[in-house]
């Protein structure tokens, strides 16, 4: 079986089309629509990457990657972050919210900013599984 | 009562970043996550002869929508907020409907509505169509440009107008659990013309001076917690009243106690809140009869 990849977004056109690349590729493609439900299924299907977008509804990326990484059952799920926000605007936030006094959280290994080539976001994830 | 969560409902030429920027006080009283929200009139995007579905205008308004909204959103991020956004197709007061109920929001924020008398009285107005509906206090914001006797930002020195219903009465306590952010509060009954025309002067003088002293009640509860307080009474029909009241009162905004009357009684006789809150050059605060 191909490893399992979630894809985390609440636009449906973006699952549609990162699930498209994730499957092509022969990954196992899941999908949710907001942080909330992404964490849920993180914790059920176990991914072996997770495609997170940031600026989403209930809950969003920012705070489930910190949420993620800051669960020492779950630090170690491999994330691409894949989102209209920049990265360095992630990095300040993650900043500020360390500032207000939460628990510090490391850098994304994998950041890439939309709209992305389909070429680009494969082999990214192709990098992140190894 | 705690705003956590803000639901901001924009067309982008009602309600703009600067807008938003006036709420951001709220975070005093643990504001931290702001939803913006852009709904498509289904109209704008809806099939017609000879065209059909408008797909490519569909996705014209979303896009720049969303180019907005990550504009608005790295801002706040960057604070440390956390930040939602929905962008629907459909009708405005539903759709903002489920995403009060989905996201739980505390308050939605929303421009004053343009539709004209007519189509208020078919479709009725987004205002009331939305009171209705929400179980959450609704701000209708006007841009402090259209008024020069707004400066400052709404929870700064709201008026409350009371009638003495249960409305306006959770809309005191409402303040009251806010009072930290509120530098000062006037509080103003308007009283029925019809009690003071033709009776005598000791009677008119009564029923002020029996207004003033439920108002100072309100004041002292404000004053306890810190915040100053004064008491107003006015004569005359309330939505003229109430007007002049913020305006020589330099108030940021006014906040009423909004009944749910029968959609049809409403349209046929009106409501005070609803009317305030779609003509008032001041952002008015409506607190539902149960706050969900």
């Amino acid at each position: 079986m191909g490893k399992k990849v979630l894809v985390v977004d609440d636009d449906p056109d973006v699952r549609l089309f990162n699930t498209t690349v994730v499957e092509e590729n022969g990954y196992l493609p899941l999908e949710a629509e907001n942080g909330e439900e992404g964490l849920q299924m993180i914790k059920s299907e176990k991914p072996d990457l997770v495609i997170l977008d940031v600026l989403m509804p209930r809950q969003s990326g920012i705070r489930l990657y910190r949420e993620l990484k800051t669960n020492a059952s779950l630090r170690d799920v491999k994330i691409l972050i894949l989102s209209g926000i920049a990265k360095k605007t992630f990095l300040r936030s993650q900043q500020a919210l360390t500032e207000f006094g939460e628990n510090q959280v490391p850098e994304p290994e994998f950041y890439l900013e939309k709209p992305v080539d389909a070429d680009v976001l494969a082999a990214t994830i192709k990098k992140a599984l190894g | 009562m705690k705003i956590g969560k803000l639901l901001f409902v924009t067309k982008f030429e009602d309600l703009g970043y600067d807008a938003l920027k006036t709420l951001l006080s709220l975070r005093q009283s643990g504001l931290e996550h702001i939803v913006f929200m852009y709904v498509i009139e289904r109209e704008k995007v809806s099939m017609r002869r000879g065209i059909g579905y408008q797909r490519d205008e569909a996705i014209r308004l979303k896009e720049t929508a969303n180019i907005r909204f990550i504009d608005w959103a790295e801002r706040l991020f960057e604070q440390g907020m956390e930040v939602g956004v929905y962008i629907q197709i459909g009708s405005l007061a539903a759709e903002v409907a489920k995403a009060v109920r989905k996201e739980e929001a505390d308050l939605v924020v929303i421009g004053r509505s343009h539709k004209t008398t007519l189509e208020q009285f078919y479709s009725g107005s987004t205002v009331s169509e939305l009171i209705r509906r929400l179980p959450v206090p609704v701000l209708v914001y006007k841009p402090v440009t259209d008024n020069p006797f707004v400066t400052g930002t709404p929870f700064q020195r709201p008026l409350i107008a009371t009638d003495w219903s249960p409305a306006s009465l959770r809309a005191v306590e409402y303040l009251l659990d806010l009072a930290p952010l509120i530098e000062e509060v006037r509080v103003a009954h308007v009283a029925d013309a019809e009690n003071i025309e033709g009776s005598s002067v000791m009677t008119a003088q009564k029923t002020r001076k029996d207004a003033k002293a439920r108002l100072e009640e309100i004041c002292a509860r404000f004053q306890a917690q810190g915040t100053t307080a004064r008491s107003h009474v006015y004569v005359g029909d309330p939505e003229t009243e109430i007007e002049r009241a913020a305006r020589e009162c330099q108030a940021t905004m006014v906040v009423l106690g909004s009944s749910s009357k029968n959609i049809w009684v409403e349209r046929w006789l009106g409501s005070t809140p609803r009317k305030i809150a779609e003509n008032s050059a001041f952002p008015t605060l409506l607190i539902p009869p149960a706050i969900g």
